[in-house]
C-alpha cells in the first residue's frame, strides 16, 4: 500500500499572482509526483483550499490537477480544514465531493450523546480511513469530547485517522498561546495519524499512537510561511509505504522557487542612516528570481519613519530580478510617531481617536489633509481598503475598483 | 522504741482482757432494761425495698475565737434525704442550716453563768436556730461541769449546735416527712443537758403525731458489759463464733427514762463488713412498730450503707458529716475574718488579752511542726 | 443561660489551666469549644484540651473500693451519690474574647465558679465568609460539627503557604481536595504534583474533574491520559541545568561539566551530553562525563544506545515531543487554572525535576512581573507538594542544596508564589523553613516529636494541644494561621458527600445532529 498525506495547501490564499502562480505550480507539482509514484490515493488534511468559496481562477487550476489524479485511478480522501469549512455546509470542498473528484472521509452520527464515526474503505487497498474535520476557532474539539473511541480502536485493519488540528503534546513552544488539542482525544491505535494546520513538518510518536504526521504547507498560506521558507523551511508532503507490517514515510520537499530573507533593525538610527544603510544592503541582495523579504524593525532616533521611501527600494529589487517582494514593518516606529494606546468600544472611534492624535505629527500642507477635514478623509480611504471582492470578481478588477473608490475619495478623479 | 516493753504490754493487755466470758450489757442508770447477750438474740434483717424517706442530720462547729470568759464558735446542721440507697431533693427546707455563736461569762445572782447568742447566716434561718433564753448555764451546772470544777465554756458553746439539730429536726418532720419515714440523728437519743429535753419533746411530740420514726446511729459507743468488754465487741464475738452471716440486729437494752427513751440495738449493717455500730429507736416509735415494720426500717439502713468507701456505715451519714463538718481551713478563714473585724472597730486587744489565757497550745503546735 | 444547657462549672485553675467539673452527662471531650457568658454581654470561648478524673473520694480509698469490686468482696457494693462524688475535671484554655464580631486575646480569667455551656452556632458569627474563600469544613467542638462553615482568603493563604502536617490515613487527600474543589474558577493558580494520582479523578472516581466548571479550570496530565487529558512529556531542551539544583546532588565538577555543555549547546545541552561519548578534554574528564550519564540514566531513565539513538525511559520526559508542554503549564498557572499533574508513574527525582521545572518557571516569571509592575494583575499561584521532607527537610538542603522549593518558602511570598507542603515528618524541616508556612493544617499525629515540632512553629499557642492533636481522628484538623483569631478546630466534609450540593451529575445534551 502506498499513500501520499498532504495538508494546507491554502489555493486561493494569494492574489498576488506571482504567489497565486506559485501556490499553483506546487500543488500541480504534488499531484504530478503522487501520479509518477503510483500512490494508491491521497489523503489532504484539511485547508485545500484557503476559503470556503475561493477565487474561480484558482479553483479551475486545482480542479484540473484533481482530475489528473483521479484519471490515474487516484482518489483523493479530504476533511475540512478551519479554512475551508462552512458552516452553511456550503463549501468548495462539498461541490468537489459531489462531483467525485474528492471524497470526503468523516462520516458518523451522535447516538446517546456519543459520535460514533464510519470509516471510509478505500477499494484498492481495503485501508480503513476516518477522521474528523476542523470547525472555525477549533469548535471541533466538542466533538472530540463525544468521540466513541472504543469503537474505532476495536477496527483491526490498517486504518488512518485524519485530522486538521494541532495538537498540544507536538507543537512547538513557540505556538504555545495557540489552542491545539491533546493527543489522548485521539483513538489510539492507528497505523497513521494524518495531521494539517499546523504549518511546521513534524513526525510524532507517543506511547498508543504511532505515525502522527504534519506535513505543513506545500508551499506557503500566511505570510509568515514565506518567511519560514526564506529561512530554510522545507515545504512537501509525505509518501507512506505499508508493506508486511512496516510502515516507512518519506518526505517529498517542493520548491518552487528561491527565497530570501533580510532583517534590519533601526533602533537608534535616524531616518536618513536607515535610508542609506537599508538601500546600501538590499542592493547587494540576490534578488534573481526569488521571493524577497524584508523586515524593518526598532525605533528611530531621529526622523520619521515616512521619510523612507520602501517602494522605491522595492523597485529596486523587482529591477534587480526579484519576483516578489514584500516589507514587514510592523515594529518599525519614530519617536514622533509611537504607538497610541488607546481603548474604546466602537472600531470607528478607535480609529478617530488614532488619527486624531496622530495627524499632527505628519507634515501636511493641503487644508483637506489638516484637522477633522484630514481625519474623515483618512477613514474614508480605510474604508475603501476594506471593500470585499465581489462574488467571481477576478483580482483585477477587485484593485481596479479600489483604486477608483479610493481616487473618488482623495477626489482626484478630475486631477488623474 | 523498745520492742521487748511493747511486747510485754502486748502480754499483759491480753491477760487482762478476756474475751470469752462475754457477760450482758452493763448500764448504770438501773431502769435500762438490758436482753442477755447469746447465740439465739441476732436477728437477720431482710433486705426489702421500701418507700419509706430516711432522713440523716448531723451538725459540726468550731471555735473561732475563745478565752477563759468567751467562745466564738461557727456552727453548721446539714440534713440529706434517702430512700434507700438513692438521695431524694428536699421539699422546701434549706439543707444547710448555718449560724455563729457566742457563748461569754457573765454574773448573775453572785453566779458565773455561761450565756449564748446566736447569728444566722442568713436573715431567714433564725427560725431554725435555738432560743437564746435556753442557752444560759450556771457555770457550775453539773450537766455541763465536772464535779466541782467550773464548766469549760467551749464545751457550753458547742450546746447550742445541739440544741439546733433537735430543733431542725422537728422542722424536717413537720416540712419534709410523712408518716413511716425516718430521721437518723447522729449520736444517741438520749439528752444530757439542761432544756435538752424541750427541744427534744418537740421533736418527739412532732414525730408522734405524723407517725415518723425518729432514731439515732452512733459512730462510736463506750458501752460495756458486765465483764468489762466492749458491748459491741462482745456481741461482734458471738456472731462470729457462731457465724452469724448476713446483716442482723441485736436488741441490747430498752430504757425508758425522762432523758432517755429509746430501744438500744447493735446493728450489723452489711455483710461484707466488720463493723458493728449502736443504734437506737425512740422508744414510743418502737413500741408500735411490728416486726415487719422494723425490719422495713433497718433495711432502709442496709440499702443506705452499702457504699463501697465504708461498707456498714450509712453514707447518708458519711455525707451529712463531711457537709456539716467545718473544716480548719475554712474556720481559719473565718477566724481571720472575724479578728480583722475586731482591729478595724478598735477592739483587737480588748478581746486578745484574754484569748492569749488559753491559745500558748496552740503557738506551741505552730512551733513544732 | 438555661439550666439545660450548661455543660460545666468553674472551680478553679489559672489562665492557661482553667478547671472546670463536668455536669454529670454531659460528656465533654478532648477540643470542645465551651463559652462563659461575662456580665458585659461579651463571652470568653474556652476549650478543652485535657480531661482528669475528679473525685471526694481520696485515691487510696477509690483504690481499695475498687479492691472490693475486682476481689469479689462486696458484689453489692457500690458509690452512692456517685454523680456528686465523682465526676470528670475538664482543663480548659481561654481562646478567645468574643464581643458581637470583635474578637480579642483574652487577657483576664472568667468569674469563679461561673457557669459554662457548649457553643452556639451564633457565637461564632464573627466567621465570616472572606473575599477569595477558599472552603476548610464546619467548626468541630469535639467530635461535634457546628454549622459553621470556616474559610480562609485563598489569596493571603496561599501567597503565604501553607503546611499540612499528618500521618497516614489522617484525611491529608480529602482535605486537599476539598480545598482544591473550592478553589476551581477563583483564579489562583494550582500546581498539583500528585503522587498518587488521587485528585483528578480516574474513571468513575469522584474527583476534580466533576466539578462543574473542571472544563475551563483544570487541567491535567499524566504520562498515561485518559481522554481529553494532556500527556506529560516534557522535551529535554525545557530542562536547564539548574532545574537539577537541590534535586540532584552534583559535585562542583560536574556542575562545571553541565554549565560547559549548556554554554556551547544551548537548549540541546542535555541530549549532547547524554550521546556524548566520555572522552578526556582540556575542560572535562571522561570520568565526569561518565558519571554524569550514569546519574542521568539512573535518575531520569536518560541514556544513549548506538543502535536505538537516545532512549527516554522516563515517560515523562521525550527528546522529540513536550516542546510546549512547560509553557503550557506555567500559561495554564497564570490563567488561575488548576494543574494537576500525575506523577504516580514518576520516579521521586523525575517527579522532583518536573516540579523544579515548572516552580523555576512561574517563580521567575513573576520575579519579572513585580520588575515591570505587572504583577497586581496576575493571579497568586501556588504548588502542592507531598511529602516535602524530599526538598524541605534540613538533610536535604545541606546535602543537596538549596531547591526552588525552598526558595518559595522563603522568597515565594514577595512575588504571589506559595507553597503547600504536606509532610508526616514536620520536625526534619528547619524552623526557618517552617516559620514561613503561616497557615497550618494539622490532622491527626501519634508521633510525639511531630507534635512537639507542629506546635512549636504554629502562629497560635498550641503548647496545651499536645494531647488534642493526637487525639484527632480522620476528618478532623486544626487551623493554626496567621489569618485566624485562633486555632480553629474543624471537621473536614467527606469529598464524596461535600461535592453532592454541587450538580456534578447533569449532562449536556449536546448536539444530536453532525455533519463531516
Amino acid at each position: 500500500m502506498k499513500f501520499a498525506h498532504i495538508a494546507d495547501v491554502h489555493i486561493g490564499a494569494y492574489y498576488d499572482e506571482t504567489l497565486a502562480e506559485l501556490s499553483s505550480k506546487a500543488f500541480e507539482y504534488t499531484i504530478g509526483k503522487c501520479v509518477e509514484e503510483k500512490v494508491d490515493f491521497i489523503i489532504v488534511s484539511g485547508d485545500l483550499f484557503h476559503v470556503s468559496i475561493p477565487d474561480l481562477g484558482a479553483v479551475d487550476k486545482a480542479v484540473k490537477q484533481m482530475r489528473r489524479a483521479k484519471d490515474a485511478g487516484i482518489p483523493i480522501y479530504v476533511v475540512y480544514g478551519s479554512h475551508d469549512y462552512s458552516p452553511s455546509g456550503k463549501s468548495i470542498i462539498d461541490i468537489l465531493d459531489s462531483s467525485g473528484l474528492v471524497t470526503k472521509i468523516v462520516k458518523g452520527r451522535i447516538e446517546d450523546n456519543k459520535l460514533r464515526l464510519e470509516f471510509i474503505t478505500d477499494e484498492k487497498t481495503n485501508a480503513k480511513i476516518t477522521g474528523i474535520s476542523a470547525r472555525k476557532k477549533g469548535l471541533e474539539s466538542k466533538y472530540y469530547e463525544i468521540l466513541d473511541r472504543d469503537a474505532l480502536e476495536r477496527e483491526e485493519e490498517f486504518k488512518i485517522f485524519s485530522f486538521h488540528s494541532g495538537i498540544e503534546e507536538f507543537k512547538p513552544r513557540e505556538l504555545t498561546p495557540v489552542e491545539c488539542i491533546p493527543i489522548s482525544y485521539l483513538p489510539k491505535g492507528f497505523d497513521y495519524y494524518a495531521g494539517g494546520h499546523i504549518h511546521d513538518r513534524s513526525e510524532n510518536t507517543l506511547p498508543g499512537y504511532k505515525n502522527v504526521i504534519f506535513p505543513g504547507p506545500i508551499f506557503s498560506g500566511y505570510p509568515r510561511d514565506l518567511e519560514k521558507n526564506a529561512k530554510g523551511a522545507e515545504r512537501g508532503f509525505y509518501i507512506v509505504t505499508y508493506n508486511d507490517n512496516t510502515i516507512k514515510h518519506k518526505f517529498i520537499p517542493i520548491k518552487v522557487c528561491e527565497s530570501t530573507y533580510y532583517e534590519y533593525d533601526a533602533t537608534g538610527k535616524n531616518s536618513n542612516q536607515v535610508k542609506n544603510e537599508f538601500q546600501k544592503n538590499i542592493g547587494e541582495i540576490d534578488a534573481n528570481k526569488k521571493i524577497v523579504l524584508l523586515k524593518v524593525k526598532g525605533k528611530l532616533a531621529g526622523g520619521r519613519t515616512s521619510e523612507i521611501d520602501f517602494s522605491e527600494m522595492k523597485n529596486l529589487l523587482y529591477s534587480n530580478g526579484a519576483i516578489y517582494v514584500n516589507v514587514n514593518r510592523y515594529g518599525f516606529t519614530s519617536s514622533e510617531y509611537t504607538d497610541v494606546k488607546v481603548s474604546g468600544e466602537d472600531v470607528n472611534l478607535i480609529e478617530s481617536k488614532l488619527f486624531r492624535e496622530n495627524i499632527g505629527s505628519v507634515k501636511l500642507e493641503q487644508d483637506k489633509l489638516l484637522g477633522k477635514k484630514g481625519i474623515s478623509l483618512a477613514q474614508n480611504l480605510l474604508k475603501t481598503t476594506r471593500l470585499n471582492p465581489k462574488i467571481n470578481e477576478s483580482k483585477k478588477n477587485y484593485d481596479a475598483r479600489q483604486v477608483d473608490d479610493g481616487i473618488t475619495t482623495l477626489e482626484l478623479k478630475e486631477v488623474m | 522504741m523498745s520492742f521487748e516493753a511493747v511486747r510485754d504490754l502486748i502480754n499483759n493487755l491480753d491477760s487482762k482482757i478476756i474475751d470469752n466470758r462475754i457477760g450482758n450489757p452493763a448500764f448504770r442508770d438501773p431502769s435500762v432494761k438490758t436482753y442477755p447477750l447469746n447465740k439465739d438474740g441476732f436477728r437477720i434483717i431482710r433486705k426489702v425495698k421500701s418507700p419509706r424517706k430516711c432522713v440523716f442530720i448531723d451538725g459540726g462547729n468550731q471555735e473561732l475565737a475563745g478565752a477563759p470568759n468567751f467562745s466564738v464558735q461557727i456552727n453548721r446542721v446539714y440534713f440529706s434525704i434517702w430512700v434507700n440507697d438513692k438521695s431524694v431533693r428536699e421539699r422546701i427546707l434549706p439543707k444547710r442550716i448555718e449560724f455563729f455563736s457566742s457563748t461569754y461569762s457573765t454574773m448573775l445572782d453572785k453566779e458565773i453563768f455561761y450565756g449564748t447568742s446566736v447569728f444566722p447566716s442568713l436573715p431567714d434561718q433564725k427560725i431554725f436556730l435555738p432560743e437564746e433564753g435556753d442557752l444560759s448555764f450556771n457555770s457550775f451546772d453539773s450537766s455541763i461541769a465536772y464535779k466541782n470544777q467550773r464548766a469549760d465554756i467551749e464545751r457550753v458553746a458547742s450546746i447550742s449546735r445541739r440544741f439546733a439539730e433537735w430543733h431542725i429536726a422537728e422542722k424536717i418532720v413537720l416540712n419534709e416527712l410523712d408518716k413511716g419515714d425516718i430521721v437518723v440523728l447522729d449520736g444517741t437519743l438520749q439528752t444530757n443537758f439542761k432544756n435538752e429535753e424541750k427541744y427534744m419533746s418537740k421533736l418527739f411530740k412532732a414525730a408522734k403525731e405524723k407517725g415518723v420514726i425518729i432514731s439515732g446511729f452512733s459512730k462510736t459507743s463506750g458501752l460495756l458489759t458486765d465483764t468489762g468488754l466492749s458491748l459491741l465487741g462482745a456481741v461482734d464475738k458471738i456472731a462470729s463464733d457462731h457465724r452469724v452471716e448476713h446483716e442482723w440486729y441485736y436488741p441490747i437494752a430498752e430504757a425508758s427514762s425522762l432523758d432517755h427513751n429509746a430501744v438500744i440495738l447493735a446493728v450489723k449493717l452489711c455483710a461484707g463488713s466488720n463493723r458493728i455500730y449502736r443504734y437506737e429507736i425512740q422508744g414510743d416509735c418502737f413500741k408500735w412498730m411490728s416486726e415487719l415494720e422494723l425490719n422495713e426500717v433497718l433495711s432502709e439502713l442496709v440499702y443506705n450503707s452499702c457504699d463501697v468507701t465504708f461498707p456498714g456505715y450509712p453514707y447518708g451519714l458519711v455525707d451529712a458529716d463531711r457537709l456539716a463538718r467545718v473544716s480548719y481551713d475554712e474556720a481559719e478563714y473565718y477566724r481571720g475574718a472575724l479578728l480583722s473585724q475586731l482591729s478595724d472597730v478598735g477592739k483587737l486587744e480588748k478581746f486578745a488579752r484574754h484569748m492569749r489565757a488559753k491559745d500558748s497550745h496552740s503557738i506551741l503546735n505552730m512551733l513544732v511542726k | 443561660m438555661s439550666e439545660i444547657e450548661v455543660a460545666a462549672q468553674v472551680i478553679g485553675g489559672k489562665v492557661a489551666n482553667i478547671r472546670l467539673r463536668e455536669k454529670t452527662g454531659r460528656k465533654i471531650e478532648l477540643g470542645d469549644l465551651l463559652i462563659v457568658e461575662e456580665d458585659d454581654g461579651s463571652g470568653l470561648l474556652l476549650q478543652v484540651y485535657d480531661l482528669e478524673f475528679g473525685s471526694q473520694i481520696p485515691q487510696s480509698m477509690r483504690e481499695l473500693a475498687a479492691g472490693y469490686t475486682l476481689e469479689g468482696y462486696g458484689s453489692n457494693l457500690d458509690f452512692l451519690d456517685p454523680k456528686l462524688r465523682n465526676y470528670i475535671v475538664a482543663v480548659v484554655r481561654g481562646i478567645a474574647r468574643i464581643n458581637g464580631s470583635k474578637v480579642t486575646i483574652p487577657k483576664i480569667l472568667p468569674r469563679f465558679f461561673s457557669t459554662v455551656r457548649d457553643i452556639r452556632e451564633e457565637d461564632l458569627k464573627f466567621l465570616t465568609k472572606p473575599e477569595h474563600p477558599i472552603y476548610l469544613g464546619k467548626v468541630r467542638s469535639g467530635s461535634k460539627v457546628l454549622d459553621v462553615d470556616v474559610f480562609l482568603n485563598g489569596v493571603d493563604m496561599f501567597t503565604h503557604h501553607v503546611l499540612i502536617p499528618a500521618t497516614t490515613g489522617r484525611g491529608k487527600s480529602n482535605l486537599v481536595k476539598v480545598m482544591l474543589w473550592s478553589a476551581v474558577g477563583k483564579k489562583f493558580g494550582i500546581l498539583v504534583l500528585d503522587a498518587h494520582n488521587e485528585y483528578y479523578g480516574i474513571g468513575n472516581d469522584l474527583g476534580l474533574k466533576d466539578h462543574p466548571d473542571a472544563k475551563d479550570n483544570i487541567v491535567y496530565y499524566s504520562t498515561n491520559p485518559p481522554p481529553g487529558a494532556n500527556t506529560l512529556v516534557t522535551n529535554l531542551k525545557s530542562v536547564k541545568p539548574w532545574h537539577f539544583e537541590g534535586i540532584i546532588r552534583f559535585t562542583d565538577a560536574q556542575r562545571e561539566a553541565i554549565q560547559l555543555y549548556y554554554d556551547r549547546f544551548k537548549e540541546r545541552w542535555l541530549e549532547q551530553l547524554v550521546q556524548e561519548t566520555p572522552s578526556d578534554s582540556d575542560e572535562i574528564s571522561a570520568k565526569t562525563i561518565a558519571v554524569i550519564q550514569r546519574r542521568l540514566k539512573t535518575n531520569l531513565g536518560l541514556y544513549f544506545e548506538e543502535d536505538r539513538g537516545l532512549i527516554c525511559k522516563n515517560k515523562a520526559f521525550n527528546d522529540k515531543a513536550g516542546e510546549a508542554t512547560i509553557s503550557n503549564i506555567i500559561q495554564s498557572l497564570e490563567s488561575g487554572k488548576i494543574v494537576i499533574v500525575d506523577t504516580s508513574q514518576l520516579s521521586d527525582k523525575a517527579e522532583l525535576l518536573i516540579g523544579s521545572i515548572i516552580g523555576h518557571g512561574v517563580f521567575f516569571r513573576y520575579q519579572e512581573y513585580k520588575g515591570v509592575g505587572e504583577l497586581d494583575n496576575k493571579p497568586v499561584v501556588s504548588i502542592i507538594i507531598e511529602e516535602a521532607p524530599r526538598v524541605l527537610s534540613m538533610e536535604t538542603l545541606e546535602n543537596t542544596g538549596e531547591n526552588i522549593y525552598d526558595i518559595i518558602a522563603r522568597e515565594g511570598r514577595k512575588f504571589k508564589v506559595g507553597l503547600v507542603a504536606i509532610t508526616q515528618l514536620t520536625s526534619v524541616i528547619p524552623t526557618t523553613v517552617l516559620s514561613n508556612l503561616n497557615t497550618k493544617i494539622i490532622l491527626g499525629n501519634e508521633m510525639s516529636s511531630e507534635r512537639k515540632a507542629i506546635i512549636s512553629s504554629s502562629p497560635q499557642d498550641l503548647s496545651n494541644d499536645n494531647r488534642t492533636i493526637a487525639s484527632l481522628d480522620k476528618g478532623e484538623a486544626i487551623v493554626s494561621s496567621i489569618f485566624t483569631n485562633f486555632a480553629v478546630p474543624v471537621q473536614i466534609p467527606l469529598f464524596e458527600e461535600f461535592v453532592k450540593s454541587y450538580n456534578i451529575n447533569s449532562k449536556k445534551t449536546g448536539d444530536t445532529f453532525f455533519t463531516g
